[in-house]
């Protein structure tokens, strides 16, 4: 079955059985399943009708007849007569109608003879079982039994089988072949059918076990029809329903009167009606004593009985047969009226006094009903009957009173429909098993009733499709013959009748997976898998939920959902990607053509309280707008015209700035607008935006596409989860945490990070994660190492000197090597090839079966190298090098041959070449495994000290989490005091006061343990690399020597000395800090001040200084509204480029706004002007919205000030540490790797790396100290074989090596060494084997191992 | 006599564009069955000398990648 893809938001289509997690390796699948459809639990014999129904549309007749007969051997005959209760059912009827579900099941019947269906085959029992009569009860039982190799012989009382389905149906509803052919069915297995064979007094169920029958089963329907009870009942021209009915069946006629009356609203009346107006009679007139609604025969029935020209009488009764000459010749109605509902819900006729009419009739068929008939069974001992004259049984078992004897159908229920005695056949089959076999015949048969079954949802959007209608004989067609009426469905029809189905249970368990997987994954045990229940005992827990993209379609004027042109940005993120559903090309939804103008709106969802209840910024969207215009550039050229719709900028990231800056000389445009309307072109898919710029101008465009960037934002589950964990949430729903401690929920013990955290990008994602780590490691810290397990070391063969003796395993992976090429003659080709002793090819090399084989022939055959050509290594060569490890082989003496991903699955079309490429690739690894050597990994130990440098917030977290993680800390200050910039702040934006939060955090750092505080430090020197440093320095004049294992380094930045806006010439004109050092004062002056202003930007995003300093807006609303609590009439402007308060902070600006904070926009080419004018200080800026130039005179002129880097030239050469243009620290990884370097052992955290507040600060001190611990638990390391080595007799000591490694780990051997002084050595430590020096290396000193020169020059020599 | 093929030895880097072509062959992208590749640690690996010893071996090409 078919669901959209959610992984690519829906853009395509996946099955229920997918890869959950798309990207993971390896990959896994899983299988979406639900409740089980209502349909099938509307079935009485529980057909896997969602399941026969899917492949009815995939035109898989003959599986979805395997489907249909695990529960049912008639499929033809109940996909005629079945009255579908599944349809009612059916939660189609939600969108339109219901899907034709036995129509469907006629259609498989009609395509693919049941007849052909291989029932499995099982050893035939001993036991043989009678079962008396042939409906579908006794059919049905008697296939079960068959199924599980118990035969049985029906005995039949009339002439031919099939009970009812034969003599209770006329031929125009169900064909008699179609019953003789799937009564065959039965028949074919084995079992016996005799007819004309009553149960008697020569025949009784006595009879029967003596005669070895080992088990009786009851199946004799209800074929006695009930009398109206009314006077002249008698008459000639009276006659039974059923027995009419009979007699036609078996003799094709019965005596029909002129004008015939029937009595009656079932399905057998109408079916009494139908054959008489076929068999001659000239009016046939129903009456029934309720109204059509009441009336219990089928819809359609009554329509085609109507068609026939049946008349209906509603709501009149007989009251008397007139007789003449004791013949019928009229009936004596009363008119009757609707009263109160009876029992069965149906409301009751009453009658209405003195409304009796005649009228002339000649024959009269009651059909109100029949009852089973007991004369054969009624003095059998310990069978009881009803007063129904039903057989009482056991509910579960079907079992009589009496040992041994079982009954169902119609005979145990009166009178129902055929799929319930089928139901019941099926039952009674289990029972009887159970029964020989002496087993409890009740155990886990109880039904299960689910209260509140789930469901797939169904679509939204799913669109209307009317119900499919059968082709039907034409009326006139139809007259005076027994020719089938209805006739089915087309296939075309029926396939897309069938695609109708919403699939309510999503895998429709066709079990066709189990079919195909060569593996032996998928099993019909497998399949019943389910989600778990585990309970763990844990310390703590770390809540890491993330997000959910805001649902655009809730702004319907964005036109999403409506326009197939207008996608979100994580749909265009998904059409970018390579692994995406267009494979990376931009092409618009509507007709996949190139889009040649795409435009983004900001903000969807974000910074809205108007149209959703969004008041946040989501921090992301403006630079992922920015990524994706550019990549969509990158992927569909120049040419395209790409537009971002936003209010303010927001590239407050690391290097966001400058990529910002790339994009605008890229060409992308930025509109600084807000979108007024966008209305699609009539006649087109196109997209017309009109919008309003900053100068009030309304302007309109026409785009092929338009992206919404949506917001992020907590899903309802999420909120639910934190409720049930009482974790408090904020107002927008994110996680409420405080900035000294940004990764701890509201309760104790429970962390928190990523974008439940609040709306945030990768890196800071990240760091939170690293942070939320280190919290939970610093309270369990007694708890680490008391759960790890320690592999068994098995000792390694020495095969120096050995003659290589090469095993090569070629794997079919089930199909996808061996459905392309020819594995065997890879196999057999390798046997040819030098060195090789062994050659084998498995279907999964993978399998753990296979690993433990191979360990037992590699050293069963004595191989020293191995070859494995398979999947690609960068999965899977793990896991065969541990298979080595295991046989006693050096890992290392192992290549892998790539014969899938880069062969198999890429030349499809081409088994011959992806064969011969095959051959090729083995040959070229096997020539270069025979010279890989066994490479050793040498072991390091990790000194367990730690050193932090710089004493600022980020350093002093990263200490005191260290510390706390039990590590022994030196935390060294360059200056007189801890606390770094954090000194001269205020008060964060939440309203904390800093300064108590960092006293309390210096008494926690003095007050810790282990954690040593060395002021006014100066770094002398640093030798070593990861796990093995010496760091000297002074500290208050006096020499420290430092062993440590790990380096954090938090040397924080400072902030710009402005040389504008006369700065330093005005006292009133400060920067931020300088205010908040008058705030921490309570300066006098801000008692007194009319007016404030604040210009931002001051030295940031201008050419000399590139980036963003992220604080600085928040910062200054934050002053601002200090400013005004202090003195409420003062005004306060703040002068800005864009407003950058991301995440929550957003409800700050919104909250000055509301202050009266007054907000001008300044272009950085029209810089405001600060003046002074005698003692008047004034501030001229043009108005953003009126053009105009405007002069504040102001009492306080605040300069957001660049924070800047200190750009530390020797720090970065003693710890091998790269400083970015800007001059912050490069970490190892912008986006997963931003608290540690690339040089293992050294760390980073806090403004060293950027800019950023106190809670970021933080989150990166803990993070940098979980990233350390990573390494300092590990005790000892093993430094990689596979690295590069020098050999000192061929090294000229030139120095390309030691000044090429991006790891510094060349290096010159000290003068003073006692050999090759002088000469390149490779620190195994830090050498991360790239070969980078190899191939700069003009001596040839330099060895890469496992790719070394002659490695690759062997596997060249035989491409 | 079939059409002539060229013979293209790929040395891709083990951390991008050997990972690219292994996730072509999970999209199942069809491409050319032409070359050859060799798996190296990174490009900074790649010497003159490969492409060279590519070339007088019989390769018709040689592509560096990474």
């Amino acid at each position: 079955m078919v669901l959209p893809d959610e992984y690519n938001q829906k853009m395509n289509d996946r099955k229920a059985i997918y890869k959950l997690y798309a990207q993971a390796i390896p990959g896994a699948f899983a299988i979406q399943k639900v409740d089980k459809a209502p349909c099938r639990l509307a079935c009485p014999a529980g057909l896997n009708v969602q399941g026969y129904v899917q492949m009815v549309g995939q035109g898989k007749y003959k599986e979805a007849l395997q489907i249909i007969m695990e529960d049912l051997p008639l499929p033809g005959v109940l996909g005629r007569i079945c009255p579908h209760g599944c349809e009612d059912a059916c939660r189609r009827c939600e969108v339109d109608q219901p899907v034709a579900i036995r129509d469907l099941k006629r259609l498989a019947a009609d395509q693919f003879d049941p007849r052909e269906i291989e029932i499995p085959k099982i050893d035939p029992r001993d036991e043989r079982i009678a079962i008396i009569g042939s409906g579908p009860a006794g059919l049905s039982a008697a296939y079960q039994l068959a199924r599980k190799g118990i035969l049985s012989t029906i005995f039949e009382a009339l002439p031919k089988a099939g009970g009812m389905l034969r003599v209770g149906i006329p031929d125009h509803r169900l064909p008699p072949e179609i019953l003789d052919n799937e009564i065959e069915i039965i028949t074919n297995m084995g079992v016996e059918l005799k007819t004309n064979t009553p149960l008697s007094d020569d025949l009784t169920i006595d009879n029967l076990f003596d005669q070895g029958f080992k088990a009786v089963y009851l199946a004799l329907g209800a074929h006695k029809g009930i009398t109206l009870g009314v006077p002249g009942e008698q008459a000639e021209g009276v006659r039974q329903g059923v027995d009419f009915l009979r007699e036609v069946n078996l003799s094709g006629s019965a005596p029909v009167g002129k004008h015939v009356a029937i009595i009656g609203g079932g399905n057998v009346a109408i079916d009494v009606a139908r054959s008489a107006v076929r068999l001659g009679a000239e009016s046939v007139q129903i009456i029934y004593r309720r109204t059509r609604t009441e009336m219990p025969a089928w819809e359609e029935e009554i329509q085609a009985a109507e068609t026939e020209n049946v008349s209906l009488t509603y709501l009149a009764a007989p009251q008397e047969v007139l007789v003449t000459d004791g013949k019928v010749t009229g009936l004596r109605c009363i008119r009757m009226e609707l009263g109160e509902p009876d029992s069965s819900g149906r409301r009751r006729p009453v009658p209405v006094p003195g409304s009796e009419y005649d009228f002339a009739i000649d024959q009269l068929i009651p059909a109100i009903g029949q009852r089973p008939d007991l004369s054969s069974i009624d003095e059998v001992d310990g069978l009881e009957f009803t007063r129904w004259s039903t057989t009482e049984v056991d509910p579960i078992t079907y079992a009589t009173g009496r040992e041994g004897v079982f009954a169902g159908g119609d005979l145990q229920t009166g009178p129902w429909v055929a799929i319930g005695a089928i139901a019941a056949g099926k039952e009674a089959a289990e029972s009887i098993v159970r029964y020989l076999d002496g087993v409890d015949m009740t155990a886990g048969r109880e039904p299960i009733v689910r209260e509140e079954p789930v469901y797939r949802p169904v679509p939204k959007d799913e669109p209307i499709a009317a119900r499919a209608k059968v082709q039907e004989l034409s009326p006139e067609a139809r007259k005076g013959n027994f020719n089938e009426v209805e006739l089915g469905f087309s296939e075309k029809d029926g396939q897309a009748e069938a695609h109708r189905c919403l699939n309510c249970g999503y895998c429709c368990e066709c079990y066709q997976c189990v079919e195909v997987c060569g593996a032996g994954a998928v099993t019909l045990e497998t399949h019943l898998e389910q989600r778990e229940l585990l309970d763990i005992n844990v310390g703590s827990v770390i809540l890491a939920p993330g997000f959910t993209p805001y649902d655009p379609s809730k702004l319907d004027f964005y036109g999403y959902g409506k326009n197939p042109n207008v996608i979100t940005s994580m749909q265009f993120e998904r059409m970018l990607s390579a692994s995406g559903p267009t494979e990376g090309h931009v092409a618009r939804p509507s007709d996949h053509k190139d889009p040649k103008k795409i435009a983004w709106f900001q903000c969807v969802g974000s910074r809205d309280q108007n149209r959703c209840d969004n008041k946040y910024c989501s921090s992301v969207c403006c630079m992922y707008a920015i990524k994706e215009a550019v990549i969509a550039k990158e992927h569909a050229g120049d040419d395209l015209d790409c537009a971002v719709f936003f209010m303010d900028m927001r590239t407050y990231g690391k290097d966001f700035e400058r990529y910002y800056e790339g994009a605008k000389a890229q060409g992308i445009r930025f509109l600084r607008s807000k979108v007024h309307t966008i209305d699609t072109v009539p006649g087109s898919d196109d997209l017309s935006i009109r919008y309003v710029v900053e100068s009030g101008e309304l302007k309109t465009e026409v785009f092929d596409m338009v992206v919404l960037s949506v917001g992020l934002e907590t899903s309802p589950e999420v909120v639910a989860m934190a409720k049930s964990l009482d974790v408090d949430l904020t107002p927008a729903n994110f996680c409420d945490t405080s900035t000294f401690a940004p990764v701890d929920t509201s309760r104790a013990g429970v962390y928190v990070c990523g974008a439940f955290q609040g709306p945030k990008d990768i890196p800071t994602a990240v760091v939170d994660a690293s942070a939320s780590a280190a919290a939970a490691g610093e309270l369990l810290c007694e708890a680490r190492n008391t759960q790890t397990r320690t592999a068994e070391v098995i000792p390694e063969v020495s095969v120096t000197g050995d003659r290589p003796r090469v095993g090569v395993f070629v794997c079919n992976c089930g199909i996808n090597i061996s459905g392309v090429v020819d594995v065997p003659a890879v196999r057999d080709y390798a046997a040819t090839l030098p060195y090789v002793e062994y050659v084998t090819d498995n279907m999964y090399t993978c399998s753990q079966d296979t690993q433990d084989n191979m360990t037992q022939i590699i050293k069963e055959k004595q191989l020293n190298r191995v070859v494995v050509a398979a999947c690609t290594p960068k999965t899977h060569e793990p896991l065969f090098q541990e298979t080595l490890t295991n046989a006693g082989l050096n890992k290392y003496l192992f290549e892998m041959v790539n014969i899938r991903n880069q062969d198999s699955w890429v030349h499809k079309n081409n088994p011959d070449i992806a064969t011969q490429k095959a051959k090729d690739l083995v040959r070229m690894s096997v020539n270069k495994v025979a010279l890989k050597q066994p490479l050793v990994e040498s072991e390091l130990n990790v000194d367990q000290t730690t050193l932090v440098i710089g004493g600022g917030i980020a350093g002093m977290t990263a200490a005191l989490s260290l510390s706390r993680q039990g590590y022994e800390t030196h935390l060294v200050e360059r200056s007189g005091q801890l606390g770094g910039m954090a000194t001269s702040l205020y008060r964060t934006w939440k309203g904390e006061d800093i300064q108590s939060g960092l006293t309390q955090l210096i008494a926690q750092v003095s007050a810790e343990k282990g954690l040593s505080v060395h002021l006014n430090a100066e770094l002398d020197s640093v030798e070593g690399f990861v796990g093995n440093f010496k760091t000297i320095f002074a500290a208050d004049n006096k020499k420290v020597e430092i062993e440590h294992g790990v380096t954090v380094i938090a040397t924080g930045a400072g902030e710009l000395t402005p040389n504008e806006y006369l700065y330093g010439e005005d006292d009133r004109v400060l920067t931020s800090l300088d205010l908040d050092r008058k705030m921490l004062a309570d300066d006098a002056v801000f008692g007194k001040l009319n007016t404030a202003v604040f210009i931002q930007c001051v030295g940031s995003r201008e050419p000399q200084r590139p980036y963003c300093s992220r604080v600085c807006c928040t910062h200054s609303i934050e002053s601002a509204l200090a400013i005004k609590e202090r003195n409420q009439d003062a005004d306060v402007y703040i002068l800005y480029r864009d407003i950058r308060t991301y995440g929550e902070r957003e409800t700050l600006y919104q909250k000055a706004r509301e202050a009266g904070v007054i907000f001008i926009r300044y272009d950085v080419e029209n810089k405001p002007q600060v003046v002074k004018d005698g003692d008047r200080l004034a501030v001229r800026v043009t108005d953003h919205v009126l053009g105009l130039p405007m002069e504040i005179t102001t009492d306080l002129l605040t300069l957001a000030s660049a924070i800047v880097p200190y750009a530390d030239q020797q720090l970065s050469q003693f710890f091998k540490i790269p400083l970015n243009d800007d001059g912050f620290f490069v970490e190892k990884h912008a986006k997963l790797g931003p608290s540690e370097f690339a040089t293992d052992g050294v760390f980073l955290c806090g403004m060293a790396h950027y800019p950023k507040s106190i809670d970021e600060s933080i989150s990166q001190g803990k993070a940098a100290a979980a990233r350390a611990v990573t390494l300092l638990a590990q005790e000892n390391i093993f430094t990689s074989g596979e690295i590069a080595t020098v050999d000192p007799q061929m090294c000229s000591s030139c120095g390309v090596c030691v000044s090429i490694c991006p790891y510094s780990a060349p290096g010159f051997i000290p003068e003073d060494a006692r050999m090759f002084a002088g000469k390149a050595t490779i620190n195994a430590a830090l050498c991360k084997g790239c070969g980078l020096c190899v191939a700069s290396c003009r001596s040839g000193a330099i060895h890469l191992n496992g790719f070394d020169n002659n490695q690759i020059f062997a596997m060249l020599d035989v491409i | 006599m079939s059409e002539w093929e060229p013979k293209i030895v790929a040395f891709l880097c083990n951390w991008c564009s050997y990972g690219a072509a292994d996730l072509a062959g999970v999209s199942r992208m069809q491409y050319p069955p032409n070359i050859r590749v060799i798996r190296i640690p990174c490009t900074g690996r790649m010497s003159p000398k490969f492409a060279l010893a590519a070339l007088r071996n019989g390769a018709d090409g040689v592509w560096v990648s990474g």
